[in-house]
């Protein structure tokens, strides 16, 4: 998840100021440059003038209009499930309303919550710059970067979770606190009935220990804990659940596009239709590796024809996105087939049309947490190359919804043989788009939190 | 002759005097203690972990996986395999027929007892670290209604064609062992209340390794239109 503060400085920048998007060809042209291959890049100019601005949010879907994606008995099932839990209340709790994944999904989980009936609420915690950068500290500290654990910031941490914890109610039938900055809320569970349940979107293998010390005594006041992987979980006294993050089918990035669509975005892009597309989108960050992915894509080169499409975000408000950024226009270097795109974080139908657009998608990833760009591929049917890390292969079983691959020789390799074997990739691309039907769609995290609420409801009075 | 044989062989249909209920579950994922680095940790593993786990990796491992119609049947044949590189262990554990067993209880013993034969033959596989480990998990099950309770075979098809295949998993995988017979929900139903004993057997002897449960769905609605004709 990103931080409040990499949110918030995204937020801030005014669209189409000049730190924005910029669209940028790899090769910065070489004097001896052919007339031919000048004529097949895609030139240097800015993004158009649509995607400058972000468009207007639409309304968010009813349940009902999924009934064509998941079929009349899994939304038949929902409303069972909810039965029981009408008129009950639940609250979830995190630190941001705007920008990032957690924000998003509640976005969309809440109303489709209600619309079943429950009464859910989601509330936003608040707190100063000092609060969200030792919080932002902590996040990267529980993914086990180096940390200094000062008493000046166990103190910012406590004061304000104190300070949301006096202006809040709590008296819901179930409690969700999402990710570590809220996490002591639960102190104010006193002897309430109310169940109360910690989500936590982070990757909790190797915290650095004496944060996760401090912070462990307040995860064990909870009557479970949410992990998005088998892997991401802590031995703890209380019971542990697995929910998988999801992908809204019916959002702007995710949804059916009309063939003109993908073609307008392809054209606008300088994105040739008639020959292979090779896909990554992601931020400019070293851990998914873009570098990995030219080598890659240049190894595979040699044998198949294909253009290779970098879009993604990052570079133009954060130093170390526009180093990774440089870096990838180096290893680029003149060849007019790679295309590169620095997007705002609001192109999602300019993405969801290059992934509709693309022959094969990677996410060659170092690290990850769950990889929602890969469900995305997968969703869209898209034969995929992925790294074996974090959540991936949950969403990619080897050979069977996608490849996994290890280095940039394995990603070459599987580049050239879903390229040369179609019928193979077309049929990892439909059972990869049937496993994310099945396992990673919203729908099936509103059926999640309408199981465990009725779990937590059926086991009897809180006893902590 | 032929005809007296056809008599036999298509007793008279009777009107069901009980409806079919078709229910299906839903399953909450929990994240189990036990897991596994090496294949001697998971022998330990198996022999300890809640029969929901047991359950979890193996009949549900059908079910999640039930769009693909190649691949092992089961998790921990996975895990040797993509893990551990051991493919003999896996093609044993994934011919490991759930369909045989009535219990976990049994089911859980197959697996070790594999397992255990594997090891004394490859002592030197015990302990060698797996590429990553093998997480144990359980399932909650909730089971709910379905707005399907046919009471007449044309009833019976159409719901069958209409529920989720959740609902199919749920009556034709785990209903053996509720039932703790080697039988399904749609054969005995078929059997005791419509007259059918063949096409229960039929039924029945649907091969779920070689189907997806989309074909298990449409393989029973060929048998049961069948009984029609």
């Amino acid at each position: 998840m990103k931080s409040p503060q990499s949110r918030t400085a995204t937020q801030d920048r005014p669209p189409g100021a000049s730190a924005g998007p910029q669209l940028s060809a790899a090769a910065a042209g070489p004097p001896e440059e052919s007339p031919a291959a000048v004529a097949s890049r895609a030139p240097e100019r800015p993004l158009p003038s649509s995607v400058l601005t972000p468009p207007a949010p639409s309304p968010p879907p009813h349940l009902d209009d999924y009934q064509n994606i998941i079929g009349q008995a899994q939304v038949d099932a929902l409303r069972f499930l909810a039965r029981e839990l009408k008129g009950k209340t639940l609250k979830m709790v995190n630190s941001t309303a705007v920008g990032g994944g957690v924000a998003e999904m509640l976005n969309r989980l809440v109303p489709l919550i209600s619309e079943l009936g429950v009464n859910a609420h989601w509330d936003v915690i608040t707190g100063g710059n000092d609060f969200f950068e030792v919080t932002k500290a902590f996040h990267n500290a529980l993914h086990g970067s180096p940390y200094e654990f000062t008493q000046n910031a166990k103190d910012i941490f406590l004061m304000y979770n104190e300070q949301n914890r006096a202006r809040m109610q709590f008296d819901e039938d179930l409690v969700v606190i999402h990710d570590p900055q809220p996490l002591a809320l639960v102190c104010a569970r006193g002897k309430s009935p109310a169940r109360w349940v910690w989500r936590c979107h982070i990757d909790l293998s190797h915290p650095h220990a004496q944060l996760w010390e401090f912070l462990r005594p307040f995860v064990e006041q909870y009557d479970a804990a949410i992990f998005s992987s088998q892997s991401f979980a802590r031995q703890l006294p209380i019971t542990q659940y697995l929910f998988y993050p999801s992908i809204d089918p019916l959002s702007e990035k995710n949804k059916d596009l009309d063939e003109s669509v993908v073609q307008k975005v392809c054209d606008e892009f300088g994105i040739d239709r008639s020959r292979p597309i090779v896909t990554q989108v992601s931020r400019f960050d070293r851990l998914k590796d873009p570098v990995g992915v030219v080598q890659a894509y240049k190894l595979a080169k040699k044998y198949v024809d294909c253009q290779l499409v970098l879009a993604g975000g990052g570079a133009s408000d954060d130093p170390e996105g526009a180093a990774v950024l440089q870096e990838v226009k180096e290893t680029a270097g003149n060849d007019p087939d790679i295309i590169i795109l620095d997007l705002p974080p609001w192109c999602a139908i300019e993405i969801n049309a290059i992934q509709r657009a693309s022959t094969l998608v990677i996410q060659k990833s170092l690290r990850e947490g769950f990889g929602l760009t890969v469900t995305e591929a997968l969703w869209k049917g898209k034969p995929t190359i992925a790294g074996a890390v974090g959540g991936i292969p949950n969403q990619i079983i080897h050979k069977l919804t996608g490849t996994l691959v290890h280095s940039v020789e394995g990603c070459a390799f599987q580049i050239r043989y879903l390229l040369t074997h179609p019928e193979f990739a077309k049929r990892i691309g439909a059972n990869g788009h049937e496993h994310v039907k099945e396992n990673f769609l919203i729908t099936t995290n509103v059926k999640r939190w309408l199981l465990l609420f009725r779990v937590l409801s059926e086991a009897g009075p809180a006893n902590k | 002759m032929t005809r007296t044989r056809e008599h036999r062989s298509k007793p008279p249909l009777r009107k069901p005097e009980k409806p079919f209920y078709f229910n299906t579950s839903e399953h909450l994922l929990r994240i189990g203690r036990e897991q596994a680095g090496t294949l001697s940790q998971l022998l330990q593993a198996l022999r300890e972990c809640p029969d929901d786990s047991i359950f979890q990796h193996t009949l549900r491992t059908l079910q999640e996986h039930h769009f693909i119609r190649h691949g092992f049947s089961n998790d921990f044949a996975h895990w040797s395999l993509s893990a551990c590189n051991e493919p003999v262990l896996a093609e044993q554990l994934a011919s490991v027929d759930v369909h045989e067993f009535t219990t976990i209880e049994g089911l859980r013993q197959r697996m070790i007892g594999t397992v255990e034969e594997f090891l004394q033959q490859r002592p030197l596989s015990a302990d060698r670290p797996a590429h990553e480990p093998f997480y144990f998990c359980a399932s909650t099950i909730v089971v709910l209604p379905t707005p399907f309770a046919p009471d007449s075979l044309p009833g019976f098809i159409d719901g069958l064609r209409r529920v989720s295949v959740h609902s199919i998993h749920h009556h034709f995988i785990e209903a053996r062992l509720r039932l703790k017979r080697m039988s399904n929900d749609f054969s005995q139903w078929i059997e005791e209340e419509v007259g059918a004993q063949d096409a229960a057997l039929a039924i029945e002897r649907i091969d779920i390794y070689t189907n997806t449960m989309e074909g298990v769905r449409q393989r029973i609605a060929r048998i049961t239109e069948q009984l029609l004709n």
